[in-house]
């Protein structure tokens, strides 16, 4: 038994093996934002269709869910139901936006028109605002509490209940604020 | 220094806002500086802009990709990213803060070259520390051959081809003699055909 | 029907395994020539119910007989006949199944050819062959079983992933890959056998040796098949990224072609038999590791398949053959005792330890860096990369150094060399080298990385070819014979040296084209109307319109860019753009034109439905080309190293030419 070359062996085979093991469940494409806990990056976008661009910074006090979708985007048009109906559901203190990603604007608005619209999506030019949010596909939606700061970030589709937890989540953020704050 | 740069940027940062008119560039500029502090470098311009927004776009990860760098991928969000570089370059942000301004959506993720910072220096040193390894053992093992050879001098004659013993014989035929010492040179690399060291 | 015979085929390739590892585990311990004899034919029965299982999946796929599950996975009706044979390794299950194929095949010719060879190894070879194949025999008839009965049988399947039906690389690619990969498991098992029996022999170093270089050649050619699909189909104009899943094919290449060096230095001087050992077994383990970076879902890749309960199953045989390796080194190493002296000095041995040296650093710097992600997501839980940028830095110099020893090693006498010798056999391919670099110079290459690259894969073509010329020289001038007539004597005589300097040859080629074509490139990116003309290097491109496609499984535009150089038309080439159903970003397809000097490669950014404007990306890849024939030359070179060679004594056996006979066998 030769006791150097079995500790070397060990020592170098052992990590990696470990490292493997330690990494199994991982899964690589599921990055944590780093904006979570941090203020939203502003943005000013222009509506599909027309109309005054909508600014983040106006709407301070309220909670704001922006959701990144496309029209190419299958699992995007199977949460749309979904988003859609959420709006009448909270009020006016949620607020919902939609930021279209690297589409055409005219397939937007023919789906828009057969699909339905319950809340502005906006055109992003460039796509400067999906950049500052560090998208890595769609669709993904961030929740931003009513103080601005960014709460939670969810990766793929949306149903019902998972959104009934992160607005809650962002709303129940700005409560523990203002009772800090007293 | 670097919390200098965060008091320094949250101080302009109302001003960099005002200023700013409801813009069309690729990048929102203020937001860059709220992020990065004011830019640090030269604004650049034509063929040094290019280089350097090259050279930028080469260490970024394109996010929607598959382990390609911004510079290499040819999707959209890459050519968007690359417009972006150009334009902070223009304005004047240097490399480090043109790569912490996308860290801070994307994450250090985001940064092909890793940072020098955490346990991320281990990744930089182990091939260095590697080869120090590596030339070590090897000298090492000479070291032992060495020693080994010159306590029996009689052993380095006997090395290689374990029939040795006789001296490497000749055919008497010279046409032929001078054949196989040819053959021998390209065989073994002996020059002339003669086992070196053989004098 | 068809199911439950592939699903018994399978557990009498599992039966035949486990109960052929034991015995050849007890044939080794007994020495028993009757045991040995059980294991052959217990290999045999493996190899033949492994074959016959293949055959019965192809023929499935071919009848398209959707009661199977994996014909139901990925067969189709629609698809023509080639792509439902070849749809047997697209998916997971069928991978490990054809995997299951290739350690059949391979180990019928190991075994059959070693037959009356070794016996004091063989048992312990053909024992952990075996055990090998049990294991993936395991898999197969477990987690990964495609012989599972449908009980309802639909009447069509969605047939194979599109995106590999993309390019013809993609289907030629995996069959190498898994016949370089499967492959290790032969030197794998016979370097076991070496520690096992306590004995490393010349002889038996041959028979390794060869079965090293059979995967080897595979393993050379499914790395650069990858890259050429890469290439192709990718559209980013490179061929290799540093991602996860190419640097673990690059793996256990690097560990292989260390060992397959060292080997040289066992057989010839009975030293670095351990160390020879160690290397071998690390590529086989390796290439299980590169199995499960793969199959396991933990790395970001291009290559990945799908994450299944099958990564964790490797992860434990990954575990334990890594335990068993460690376990009989550290047993057996001291037993494989150094028949003779490594002589410090100026030399060839120097020149193949130094080999091993980088070889080993390179397989160690990118496996650092490869799994280096996963180090820090344990211990900061950030997400991190080791990208391009890094593995470029380190990388480079590494491989500089080792073109360098390409050159100077076998340029170097064996043994101690005085400084006269030295001189006498360095100084003249430095006309090789000055030349090349001259000639790089004069053409404009300014990097000055590339430039050390030329100037020494200059030196080494200058030896490389003086090695293989000479002996033929010598023969014409000695012996008067024609040139035709001397290459053939000399390829007979000498096959394995001839073949190894023509890999050289090929791999001083490779470096070349790689070192010229990562940094001598011209880009240009443009929004072309119709109708527009952008210029790139000597050509005119002009983007004239757009064609709308409709394929069985996708749609494409694709943009028509007419090429002209120097007001000469070169055609027109056709970059596209694909749609696929199940697919959120659309895929572009690259247009690539060829010719020795260089690539012009041309790929989609964007194109807007109506035709009207194109974002180009057009680009200059200089001596593309090259890399793949070049690589084509290190595959054949090696294949034909391993032809049976019919050796004379003259040359490598000086003692035996005692009196002038040529033919010791008779003369004794």
């Amino acid at each position: 038994m030769n006791r150097k070359v079995f500790v070397a062996g060990l020592a170098v085979t052992l990590p990696l093996v470990g490292l493997m093991l330690v990494s199994l469940g991982r899964d690589p494409h599921k990055v944590e934002s780093p904006l979570l806990g941090r203020k939203a990056p502003p943005f000013s976008l222009r509506p599909i269709g027309g109309g005054e661009p909508v600014t983040l910074a106006s709407l301070r006090g309220k909670t704001v869910v922006v959701n990144f979708w496309a029209t190419w985007c299958v699992p995007c048009v199977d949460e749309h139901p979904v988003l859609t109906a959420a709006p009448q559901r909270y009020g006016s203190d949620v607020v919902f936006l939609g930021v279209v990603y690297e589409d055409e604007e005219p397939n937007v608005q023919s789906f828009l028109r057969e699909h339905g619209a319950a809340y502005p999506s906006l055109v992003d030019e460039g796509g400067k605002v999906s950049i500052a949010y560090g998208i890595y596909g769609v669709p993904e939606t961030y929740f931003i509490a009513p103080d601005g700061t960014i709460v939670s970030k969810y990766v793929g589709p949306l149903r019902p209940d998972l959104l009934d937890g992160f607005v809650q989540e962002a709303q129940a953020r700005a409560v523990t604020r203002r009772s800090d704050a007293r | 220094m670097k919390r200098t740069a965060v008091l320094l940027a949250l101080l302009l940062a109302p001003l960099a806002a005002a200023q700013t008119p409801p813009d069309h560039t690729p990048v929102d500029l203020a937001h860059a500086e709220s992020i990065a502090g004011p830019p640090r470098a030269a604004r650049l311009a034509g063929a040094a802009l290019e280089a350097e927004a090259k050279h930028i776009a080469a260490v970024l990860r394109c996010p929607v990709c598959q382990g390609l760098s911004v510079g290499d991928s040819p999707s959209a969000m890459a050519t968007n990213m690359r417009q972006q570089i150009r334009e902070l370059v223009a304005a004047g942000f240097d490399e480090d803060q043109i790569l912490s301004y996308f860290e801070a959506s994307y994450g250090e993720f985001v940064r092909l070259q890793p940072p020098l910072r955490g346990v991320n220096w281990l990744v930089w040193i182990a091939p260095g520390l590697g080869l120090l390894l590596g030339l070590g053992v090897v000298s090492w093992v000479l070291r032992g051959a060495s020693a080994e050879t010159s306590e029996t001098p009689a052993a380095v004659a006997a090395t290689g081809p374990a029939v040795d013993v006789v001296p490497d014989p000749l055919p008497d035929d010279p046409a032929l003699a001078k054949a196989v010492l040819r053959v021998r040179e390209l065989a073994y690399g002996w020059p002339g055909g003669v086992r070196p060291g053989k004098d | 029907m068809t199911a439950s015979l592939g699903r018994a085929l399978i557990l009498l390739a599992l039966l035949a395994a486990s109960a052929g590892a034991l015995v050849g585990f007890a044939a080794g311990v007994r020495r028993s020539a009757a045991g040995l004899a059980w294991a052959q034919r217990l290999a045999y029965a493996y190899a033949a119910a492994m074959v016959s299982a293949n055959l019965l999946m192809v023929y499935a796929l071919l009848a398209r007989d959707f009661s199977v599950g994996y014909v139901a996975q990925v067969g189709s009706r629609e698809v023509p006949n080639w792509v439902a044979v070849t749809s047997l390794w697209s998916s997971l299950e069928g991978s490990i199944l054809f995997w299951g194929l290739m350690l059949g095949l391979y180990v019928l010719g190991a075994t059959w050819t070693n037959r009356h060879r070794h016996p004091e190894s063989m048992p312990w070879a053909i024992g952990v062959w075996l055990a090998c194949a049990a294991f993936f025999s395991f898999l197969i008839a477990g987690p990964a079983q495609p012989f599972h009965t449908v009980p309802i049988p639909p009447s069509d399947g969605p047939g194979p992933n599109p995106l590999l039906q993309n390019h013809v690389l993609m289907i030629i690619h995996p069959p190498f890959l898994y016949a370089g990969y499967v492959g290790m498991t032969i030197p794998f098992g016979m370097a076991a056998a070496a520690l096992l029996s306590g004995r490393l022999g010349p002889d038996f170093m041959r028979s390794l040796r060869t079965w090293l270089m059979l995967p080897w050649v595979f393993l050379t050619c499914a790395i650069v098949l990858g890259g050429w699909w890469a290439y192709e189909v990718l559209g980013w104009g490179g061929y290799w990224a540093w991602d996860p899943v190419e640097n673990a094919s690059l793996l256990p290449w690097l560990t292989a072609t260390a060992a397959v060096h060292s080997a040289i230095l066992v057989e010839r001087k009975g030293i670095l038999k351990g160390w020879t050992v160690t290397l071998i077994l690390a590529s086989y383990l390796l290439t299980v590791l590169g199995t499960f970076m793969t199959r396991s879902g933990v790395f970001n890749s291009v290559h990945s398949f799908t994450q299944s309960a099958i990564g964790p199953t490797i992860l434990v045989f990954l575990a334990l053959a890594t335990l068993f390796a460690v376990a009989i080194l550290a047993l057996r190493i001291d037993r494989l005792s150094p028949e003779g002296h490594l002589e410090p000095g100026v030399s060839r041995d120097m020149a193949f330890l130094l080999n091993n040296l980088f070889f080993v650093l390179l397989t160690f710097t990118v496996l650092i860096g490869t799994v280096f992600p996963l180090v820090v997501e344990a211990v900061r839980g950030v997400q991190m990369s080791v990208g391009r940028p890094y593995f470029d830095r380190m990388v480079v110099p590494i491989g500089v150094a080792l073109l360098f020893l390409l050159g100077v090693g076998p340029a170097l006498p064996w043994g101690r060399a005085s400084a006269e010798q030295a001189r006498r056999a360095l100084l003249p391919p430095l006309g090789g080298a000055v030349v090349l670099a001259a000639l790089g110079l004069a053409l404009g290459v300014r990097n000055p990385w590339t430039l050390v690259a030329l100037l020494f894969g200059g030196y080494a073509a200058f030896v490389t070819f003086s090695e293989l010329w000479l002996p033929v020289g010598q023969r014409i001038k000695v012996r008067g014979e024609g040139m035709l007539e001397a290459v053939a004597h000399v390829q007979s005589r000498g096959r394995r040296r001839v073949a190894a300097f023509i890999v050289h040859g090929g791999m001083v080629l490779v470096m070349i084209a790689i070192a010229t074509s990562s940094t001598q490139g011209v880009t240009v990116e443009a929004q072309l109307v119709r109708g527009e003309s952008v210029a790139l290097g000597p050509y005119t491109l002009t983007f004239l319109g757009v064609d709308r496609v409709s394929e069985p499984h996708r749609e494409a535009l694709v943009a028509n860019v007419e090429v002209k150089k120097g007001g000469r038309d070169l055609g027109v080439l056709t970059p596209r753009m694909n749609y696929y159903a199940t697919q959120r970003e659309p895929v572009g397809t690259p247009a690539v034109r060829s010719t020795y000097a260089h690539d012009l490669y041309l790929s989609v950014l964007n194109l807007d439905a109506q035709g009207q404007t194109l974002g180009l990306h057009a680009m200059i890849n200089p001596m593309i080309v090259w890399i793949w024939i070049a690589t084509g030359i290190m595959g054949l070179g090696g294949l034909f190293g391993l032809l049976p060679s019919r050796r004379i004594a003259v040359a490598l056996a000086p003692a035996m030419a005692v009196d002038g006979s040529l033919s010791p066998a008779r003369s004794r």
